[in-house]
């Protein structure tokens, strides 16, 4: 959380130079935490997936049952878990910036309120499923290998194989993009938004393959999909980052306090 | 989805005094493009696994219905010369042949779905699913992929519909830039297809 904190604070700076304001009475300071939160967020993921565990790239769905346990009772594995616990909630924030933004294209709030739902659905079988899974095997070196082996295949296609929930998400998202007349984002980036979440569909095929390009280590249910997918995240934050800065203060949703409102 | 035809209307004025040498609006070639580049990929992954299992990949084809899938271009491609000369009688502003045009090309349009429903449920029903092997996964999910562009196709020449017959009843020229984006995209649709039915159903 330091992290995040410390990337606003060094944002607002150099966003609120030629105004003269200090970084914290940003009107946008809550989205610039929002914003920053999220770099750091991925990157911790990245690294606590990658180096860290190499949870990431998938290991093999063959994999034979020794590998498997040697890989859930790992050490690191019990690290990295910790790691996403404590982590996890940040998702959340950064979802939240993405409201804030399609709060501002004229399209119904539907749109909104669908995508806050289905990232809530996508964090819970994408990030909080796999976490159980193999936290299960980390911090409880007593299950028999079958078990372990079964918690490793659900771990593993809940990773993967829930990139179909996030069609839905960024199809909502796409959408809200090419119909907002008030170009919070570009057009551009509707159709990329696109492609994302229609390669998204490949990945239900991990559910059927085992093997070949269809699993979910395979060259179109994943690799293909982390090609796109990359520098589409990196491209979104741009224009996001953009679109707060770009974004007119009055438009700014914070509700302000009401004189002599006394409610209680 | 009303506001999307007017978002994309508007959009496409813009573009039409920026650039009139490109028929349609920037952002539908920028999609175009992107698309075939990402078919493209797929479709040399294909040949690249074909290539080790071929002669799995030749039994598996026996099993397609080759006169379906060669019903199902001819009537992409009539769809397509609808769509074709539909644009042409939208640029002469003869918005009453254009509307016609366009509802012939949505009728074809729609006999593509329904001709794969009949294509793909009794093979479903006698067991062979993405689960049979490699081929008829590239088979189900290929061609389910395109099938979600020609569902899209098919709304995106409703607006297009939409736009002419308004024309039509207040008698001005309809919106062309609008009526090429679409025009280009079920081109895009059918070109896709022409390619995905010589991969799977006649490569030998």
């Amino acid at each position: 959380m330091s992290g995040g904190m410390s990337g606003s604070v060094t944002a607002n700076e150099t966003c609120t130079a030629q105004q003269g304001v200090p970084w914290y009475k940003n009107k946008k300071l809550d989205q610039w935490i929002c914003f920053w939160s999220v770099p750091f967020f991925y990157n911790l993921f990245g690294l606590v997936f990658v180096p860290l565990s190499w949870m990431m790239p998938p290991r093999s769905p063959a994999n034979a049952t020794p590998e498997i346990v040697a890989f859930m009772q790992s050490p690191n594995l019990l690290i990295a878990c910790t790691i996403l616990t404590l982590a996890l909630g940040l998702s959340a924030v950064g979802n939240a910036l993405y409201a804030c933004q399609m709060k501002r294209m004229s399209v119904s709030p539907v749109f909104r309120f669908a995508f806050m739902a289905g990232a809530m659905v996508g964090a819970i079988v994408g990030c909080l499923f796999p976490m159980f899974c193999f936290g299960l095997g980390a911090f409880r070196p007593g299950y028999d290998p079958e078990i372990l082996a079964l918690l490793y295949d659900f771990g593993y296609l809940s990773f993967i194989g829930c990139l179909g929930c996030f069609f839905l998400n960024w199809s909502l998202l796409a959408l809200a993009i090419l119909l907002d007349k008030n170009n919070t984002l570009p057009k551009w980036l509707g159709y990329y938004t696109i492609w994302q979440s229609v390669t998204e569909l490949f990945a239900a095929t991990v559910w059927i393959a085992k093997s070949g390009p269809f699993a979910w280590d395979g060259l179109l249910a994943f690799w293909f999909n982390m090609v796109l997918y990359v520098p589409w995240q990196m491209i979104v934050y741009i224009c996001v980052y953009r679109a707060i800065k770009n974004q007119p203060e009055h438009e700014l949703a914070n509700a302000q306090p009401v004189p002599r409102a006394a409610y209680a | 989805m009303t506001s999307a035809v007017d978002a994309v209307t508007a959009a496409g004025d813009i573009d039409a005094k920026k650039s009139p040498a490109f028929p349609g609006e920037s952002s539908m070639w920028f999609f175009i493009i992107g698309d075939l580049l990402i078919f493209g990929v797929y479709f040399v992954a294909y040949m690249i696994y074909r290539g080790q299992n071929q002669a799995l990949f030749l039994h598996s084809q026996q099993f397609l219905n080759q006169g379906i899938g060669a019903t199902n271009t001819v009537v992409l491609l009539t769809s397509s010369l609808f769509v074709a000369l539909g644009t042409q009688a939208a640029r002469v502003g003869k918005s009453v042949d254009a509307y016609r045009l366009f509802g012939l090309a949505v009728v074809f349009g729609v006999l593509f779905p329904f001709l794969k429903m009949v294509e793909w449920i009794p093979k479903i029903s006698i067991g062979i699913t993405p689960g049979e092997n490699l081929f008829f996964m590239y088979y189900y999910v290929m061609t389910g992929l395109h099938l979600c562009h020609v569902l899209l196709g098919l709304v995106i020449l409703g607006f297009v519909m939409r736009n002419v017959r308004v024309s039509k009843e207040r008698s001005h020229p309809p919106n062309i830039k609008f009526v090429e984006t679409g025009a280009m995209y079920w081109h895009m649709v059918d070109l896709l297809w022409l390619v995905l039915f010589a991969l799977f159903y006649l490569m030998r």
